[in-house]
């Protein structure tokens, strides 16, 4: 995020949070620019705390499940029966895509929630719309990929006039359905990641500008507003299950449709 | 009085942002009363229907937080 460097009030300041801050550099390729930001530091120990969780209650399995593979047990469960109950036997390997989309979205925003000391360089990982949109990217290519996989030059119709039209209608109304329907398809991985990102970006600007304000004006408004940021922070872990919920499922629903054809 | 782009620009964030909270705001009160009149006219239905209602209210939500993307944009980029 561009965020205003000058002004030297404590709301400006608080919201260097959400400032991306390069650790290592390490020289550009190209336009590309691979310095390990702490963005990055964030990803990497949210994708550990994913295998490491997994695998753990993996290795370890017992007849009697103790606190940590429950946990993982529970996910496992809510991925495969609650959100791919519609995908059936064809999309069966691709629930562990939706299971890892799952639980990295949410162990990421709460990586994000957790109030860290200045050192750590406290950053949100799905606070930016490059992580999010990557992820969208990935159910993406799986969603077309399925579709030509499962209906080979078939798969093209789901872009054109739906079937039930007639014939002599159905040649001119390509003008308009064609492009929109590529609109469509555009813009489920833009929406997908806009949600995210714009979810979890407006619930840390909250927070944050109600913190800033409680620096700038300590006294008269310090208990409203810190019962607020209390209960804000409180939603904003609801919000982050809702929002790893609401990414799984629709790309379940767009898988789905890829499988077994909107028409 | 002339209007220098920095103050549009922040005038229309603050716009943009009260407009595109409207929409949203009847349709999540819409989908919240109509997904409450379903569970109490059926609750067996009810684990079906939260799913509807959550995908509906992300949907919903979407638009208002579209709106905030541009707000930030106009503030933080422009």
């Amino acid at each position: 995020m561009l965020l205003a460097e000058e002004g030297g009030s404590k709301i400006v300041e608080a919201l260097h949070e959400l400032n991306v801050q390069t650790i290592v550099s390490i020289p550009k390729v190209g336009p590309f620019d691979f310095s390990i930001t702490n963005a990055v530091i964030y990803l990497w120990v949210g994708a550990a705390i994913v295998f490491g969780l997994f695998y753990w209650a993996a290795k370890r399995a017992k007849k009697e499940p103790d606190g940590l593979q429950t946990l993982a047990e529970i996910l496992i469960g809510f991925a495969t029966g609650h959100l791919c109950g519609q995908l059936g036997e064809k999309g069966r390997k691709y629930y562990y895509l939706i299971l890892t989309i799952f639980a990295y979205i949410m162990v990421t925003n709460l990586i994000g929630l957790i109030p860290k000391p200045e050192v750590l360089k406290p950053y949100t990982p799905t606070a930016n719309i490059n992580v999010t949109f990557s992820m969208a990217i990935v159910v993406f290519i799986v969603t077309h990929y399925l579709g030509f996989k499962n209906h080979r030059g078939g798969y093209l119709k789901e872009f054109m006039t739906p079937p039930g039209v007639p014939k002599a209608l159905a040649g001119p109304l390509n003008i308009i359905f064609i492009p929109v329907e590529l609109m469509g398809a555009v813009f489920k991985p833009l929406s997908l990641s806009v949600r995210l990102f714009a979810n979890t970006i407006a619930g840390h600007l909250i927070i944050l500008v109600m913190l800033g304000l409680l620096l700038e004006f300590a006294g008269a408004i310090i208990l409203p507003a810190g019962i607020f940021v209390v209960i804000m922070n409180a939603f904003e872990v609801f919000v982050a299950f809702i929002q790893a919920y609401i990414f799984a499922l629709l790309s379940t629903v767009y898988i789905e449709t890829a499988i077994y054809g909107s028409h | 009085m002339a209007f220098d782009p920095e103050s549009a620009a922040n005038l229309a964030a603050g716009v943009a942002m009260g407009f595109a909270t409207i929409g949203p705001g009847i349709g999540i009160g819409y989908l919240t009363g109509h997904a409450c009149e379903a569970v109490a006219r059926q609750p067996e239905a009810s684990g079906d229907i939260r799913t509807v209602f959550i995908i509906g209210m992300a949907l919903t939500e979407a638009l208002a937080l579209y709106a905030f993307v541009i707000a930030i944009i106009l503030l933080f980029v422009v």
